[in-house]
C-alpha cells in the first residue's frame, strides 16, 4: 500500500484497527460490538466539540472582519484561545436557578438538546467505509433526530417559569415545526436521484466511479439545494432567521434564564446542529467526501467549513426578518415552489433515463447523465424564476394598495383640514 | 436483534400499554388527557403489528402498511381532536367532558 | 440472559413507566413530556423489531409534532395543573382496565390455561418456533412496502385515501381552530340577542330590557359629568 492509499484511508485503517483489537480481546459479538461503538461515539463526539470551540472562534472572526472590526486578539495568537477561556468563564460561573423554575423539566432540557444534536453524527460518512452506523434511511434519520431540539426548547421555555421564555419557546417551535416541511420535501428529489435514503449511497452516486458521472446533486437540483440552505439556516435558529433569540425583543428567548454551563450546553447543540446541517448540505448536494487529490475526509471538511462560511456570512450580513415575513416565507413560497418541484423532478427522472436496464424495465428516453443534470438543471431554474416572478407580481399588487390607501388617507386629511379652514373647529 | 426474545413479550408489552391507555381514556377528567390516552392505544396497535410483521411474514408488506396507516390516522386524530378542544375551549372556557352536556334534554 | 433481553427489559419499563405516568400525572404539562417518554420508548422497541424507518418516523411523527401539538393545546386551554387526576369513575376504570389486560395476558401469554372445555394461552402461531430466531427480514423490505403503496392489487387505494384524509384533518384542523375576528364574534352574539329579544316580543307583552349598548350609553354622560 503506497504512502498516498495510506492517507487517503487513514481514518478506514484508524477505525478498522481499533474494532480489530476489541474484537481480538473479547471475541466477536454484541458485546464487542457494543463497545467499539462506545469508544467511537466518545471520540466522534470529543472531535465535534473540539470543532465546536473552533467554530465559536471562527464564527466572532469572519463575522468582526465582515463588521469591520478585529474580533478577538487577546488569548492567544489571534484570539485562538478564546474559546477556552470562554469555557473557563462558563465553568466557574454561578449556576442560577429560578426559584419558581419547573426543576427537573428546566435541568433536563439542556441535556436534551446536546444529546440530540450530538446522536445525528452516528450516520455521517466522513470517507468511504468510515460511518459510525450505515443506515439505510440515513437522511431520514438526520431529520427526525433533528425534530427532538423542539421538544427541548418547549422544556426549556416552559420550565422557566418566564414570560420570555415562554414567548421565545413558541415562536421557536413554529418556526421549527414549520420549517422542517421544507427540509423534508426537498431532500426527496435527493433520494428520487440517488435511489436510496442511506446517505453513504447517497455519496456513491455523486462519485466519479462505477458509470456515475461525479457531479454533484447541486448541478442537478439547484432550487432543492437553495431551499434546503434557508430551510437549514431557520432550523438551526441563526440569522436572519434568529427570532428565537431576538434580543432586542424578548431577551434571548428560551434561554434567558440559563447561566453558566447549561446556557454553554444550549450554545453547543445550536452550534453542533449549524454543524450538522452543514456536513448534511455538503453530504447531499455537494457530494461529501467525494473530490479529486486531496484525502477524502480533508474534502468533507473543505466542504464543510465551505457551508458554514456561507452561515457566518448571511450572519454577517442580514437583517432579521420579521415573524410574519418568515411564516410567508415558508408557507407562501418555499413548500408550494418544492411540492412542485418534487412533482417536476419525478417526471423527468423517469422520463429521461441514465441506464439501459431502467429504459427496458419502463421504458423512457436513454440519455447520458450529463443531458440529465442540465435537463434537471433547466427545471429548477424554471420553476425558481417562475416562482418568483409570482412572488413579485403578488408583492408589485399588495405595495401598490397599500400606497393607494396611503394616498386616500392623505387626499382624506387635506379635505378636512380645508374644510375646517373657515371657522372654529366644530366639538 | 431478536436474539431470545419471543413474540409474546411484545404482545403483552402490547397489551399493558394498551390497557394503560384505556384507562386515561375512561378515567381523565380533561379532553386533552384523554387524547393522551388514546395515542397510547395507537402505539400500542402499532407494536403488535410490527411485533407480527417481524415474527410471523417478513416477506410481506401487510404489517408495514397497516402501522404507516396509523401513523397517518394518529396524525389526522391528533389535529382533529386538539382543534376541536380548542375550539370547545373557546366557546365554554372549558375541556372537561363532563361539562358539555348542552344536547342533554 | 442476552444483551436484546436486556434491551428488551429496559426499553419496556421505560414504555409503561412513561405511560402511567401519563394516565395518572397530575400536571398536564408533565403527563405530556412523560408521553414523549414513552414515544421515545416505541422507538427503541421498533428498533429492536428491525423497523428502523418506522422507528424514524416515530420520532419524527411522535416525538416532533404530535406531542408538540398536545402541548401546545394544553397552554392554549390554561388547564395545566388539574384540580384531580381522575374523576369519580376511576375505581370503575381501573377494574375494567385490568380485567382487559388480564384477558389479552391469558390469551397472548406463554402458559395454556383450560377454562371448561376451552383451552386459552400458548397460541401457535404461523412460522414461529419455540426457542428459533424469527425468520430474517429481507433488505428490501421498504422497496416492497413503497411498491404495495402504488400497486393498486394491494393498497393503492388505501393509499391514496390515506393521503386524501390527512388533506381533509388539515383543511378541517385549520377551519375548526381557526381565530375568528373579534368583530365576527361580537356581531354574531349580537344577532342571536336580537333574535331572543323578537322572540321574546313575539311571545307577550314584557317589558322589554334595554339592550347593553344602550344602557352604556344612556349611562355615559352621567359618568363624564361625575368625572369633571
Amino acid at each position: 500500500m503506497s504512502v498516498i492509499d495510506t492517507v487517503n484511508n487513514l481514518l478506514k485503517i484508524v477505525s478498522d484497527g481499533v474494532a480489530g483489537l476489541v474484537e481480538g480481546i473479547l471475541g466477536p459479538g454484541l458485546g464487542a460490538d457494543l463497545i467499539t461503538m462506545g469508544l467511537g461515539a466518545l471520540v466522534l463526539c470529543t472531535i465535534v466539540a473540539l470543532v465546536f470551540m473552533g467554530m465559536t472562534w471562527a464564527e466572532r472572526k469572519v463575522v468582526a472582519r465582515i463588521q469591520n472590526r478585529v474580533g478577538p486578539n487577546q488569548a492567544g495568537p489571534f484570539g485562538l484561545l478564546q474559546p477556552i477561556a470562554d469555557g473557563i468563564k462558563m465553568f466557574t460561573k454561578e449556576d442560577t436557578t429560578p426559584a419558581s423554575a419547573d426543576r427537573w423539566v428546566y435541568n433536563a432540557a439542556p441535556l436534551i438538546i446536546a444529546t440530540f444534536a450530538l446522536v445525528t453524527f452516528a450516520v455521517f460518512p466522513l470517507a468511504p467505509g468510515v460511518v459510525g452506523t450505515n443506515l439505510n434511511i440515513g437522511v431520514f434519520f438526520v431529520i427526525a433526530v433533528g425534530s427532538a431540539s423542539t421538544v427541548a426548547i418547549l422544556m426549556a421555555g416552559w420550565g422557566s417559569n418566564n414570560k420570555y421564555s415562554l414567548l421565545g419557546a413558541f415562536r421557536t417551535v413554529a418556526q421549527l415545526v414549520g420549517y422542517e416541511v421544507p427540509m423534508l420535501l426537498n431532500v426527496i428529489p435527493v433520494i428520487l436521484l440517488a435511489g436510496s435514503m442511506g446517505l453513504a449511497d447517497i455519496v456513491q452516486r455523486q462519485t466519479l466511479a462505477d458509470g456515475n458521472p461525479g457531479i454533484p446533486f447541486i448541478l442537478y437540483l439547484p432550487l432543492s439545494a437553495l431551499a434546503f440552505f434557508i430551510a437549514g439556516v431557520a432550523e438551526t435558529g441563526r440569522s436572519p432567521f434568529d427570532l428565537l433569540e431576538a434580543e432586542s425583543e424578548i431577551v434571548a428567548g428560551f434561554h434567558v434564564e440559563y447561566s453558566g454551563m447549561k446556557f454553554a450546553l444550549f450554545m453547543l447543540g445550536e452550534y453542533v446542529n449549524t454543524l450538522a446541517v452543514s456536513i448534511v448540505f455538503a453530504t447531499l448536494f455537494l457530494g461529501g467526501y467525494a473530490g479529486p487529490i486531496l484525502p477524502p475526509y480533508l474534502w468533507l471538511a473543505l466542504k464543510t467549513a465551505g457551508v458554514f462560511f456561507v452561515f457566518m456570512w448571511l450572519r454577517g450580513t442580514l437583517p432579521r426578518v420579521r415573524v410574519d415575513q418568515l411564516m410567508s416565507l415558508n408557507w407562501k413560497v418555499l413548500v408550494p415552489m418544492s411540492i412542485v418541484n418534487i412533482i417536476a423532478v419525478m417526471i423527468l427522472a423517469k422520463l429521461f433515463v441514465t441506464s439501459p436496464g431502467l429504459q427496458a424495465a419502463n421504458g423512457g428516453i436513454l440519455v447520458t447523465p450529463e443531458t440529465q443534470a442540465a435537463i434537471l438543471f433547466v427545471a429548477n431554474v424554471a420553476i425558481l424564476l417562475s416562482g418568483l416572478a409570482i412572488v413579485a407580481r403578488r408583492a408589485r399588487v399588495l405595495r401598490l394598495a397599500e400606497e393607494a390607501e396611503i394616498e386616500s388617507r392623505r387626499e382624506a386629511n387635506r379635505a378636512a383640514v380645508s374644510g375646517f379652514a373657515g371657522g372654529a373647529p366644530a366639538r | 436483534m431478536l436474539n431470545g426474545i419471543p413474540l409474546y413479550w411484545f404482545l403483552l408489552v402490547s397489551a399493558a400499554l394498551f390497557c394503560i391507555g384505556l384507562y386515561g381514556v375512561l378515567a381523565r377528567k380533561n379532553a386533552i388527557a384523554i387524547l393522551m390516552g388514546v395515542e397510547l392505544m395507537l402505539n400500542a396497535v402499532n407494536i403488535n403489528l410490527l411485533a407480527f410483521w417481524r415474527y410471523v411474514a417478513p416477506n410481506a408488506a401487510a404489517g408495514l402498511a397497516f402501522a404507516a396507516f396509523i401513523f397517518v390516522i394518529a396524525a389526522a386524530e391528533a389535529a382533529i381532536g386538539l382543534a376541536l378542544m380548542i375550539s370547545v375551549y373557546r366557546n365554554t372556557q372549558s375541556v372537561d367532558p363532563d361539562k358539555l352536556d348542552s344536547m342533554k334534554l | 440472559m442476552t444483551i436484546s433481553q436486556v434491551l428488551f427489559i429496559v426499553i419496556s419499563l421505560v414504555v409503561l413507566g412513561g405511560g402511567v405516568m401519563v394516565v395518572t400525572a397530575r400536571n398536564l404539562f408533565h403527563a405530556a413530556l412523560f408521553l414523549i417518554v414513552s414515544f421515545f420508548g416505541v422507538t427503541g422497541l421498533y428498533v429492536l423489531l428491525d423497523a428502523g424507518f418506522f422507528a424514524a418516523a416515530q420520532f419524527l411523527v411522535y416525538i416532533g409534532a404530535i406531542s408538540i401539538l398536545i402541548i401546545f393545546a394544553v397552554m392554549l386551554t390554561r388547564g395545566v395543573q388539574l384540580a384531580q387526576p381522575a374523576n369519580s369513575q376511576w375505581p370503575a376504570a381501573l377494574v375494567v382496565s385490568v380485567i382487559v389486560f388480564a384477558i389479552m395476558a391469558l390469551m397472548l401469554g406463554p402458559v395454556a390455561v383450560t377454562i371448561g372445555q376451552r383451552q386459552f394461552g400458548s397460541v401457535s402461531w404461523p412460522n414461529v418456533v419455540e426457542g428459533q430466531p424469527a425468520p430474517a427480514v429481507p433488505d428490501d423490505h421498504l422497496v416492497r412496502l413503497g411498491q404495495s403503496f402504488v400497486d393498486f392489487n394491494q393498497y393503492g387505494a388505501a393509499f391514496l385515501l390515506t393521503a386524501v384524509l390527512i388533506l381533509v384533518a388539515m383543511v378541517g384542523a385549520i377551519w375548526v381552530a381557526r381565530d375568528r375576528a373579534l368583530k365576527d364574534v361580537m356581531e354574531e352574539r349580537a344577532e342571536l340577542a336580537a333574535e331572543e329579544a323578537q322572540e321574546a316580543m313575539l311571545a307577550g307583552p314584557v317589558q322589554q330590557p334595554l339592550p347593553l349598548a344602550e344602557t352604556r350609553s344612556a349611562e355615559a354622560p352621567a359618568a363624564s359629568v361625575a368625572h369633571h
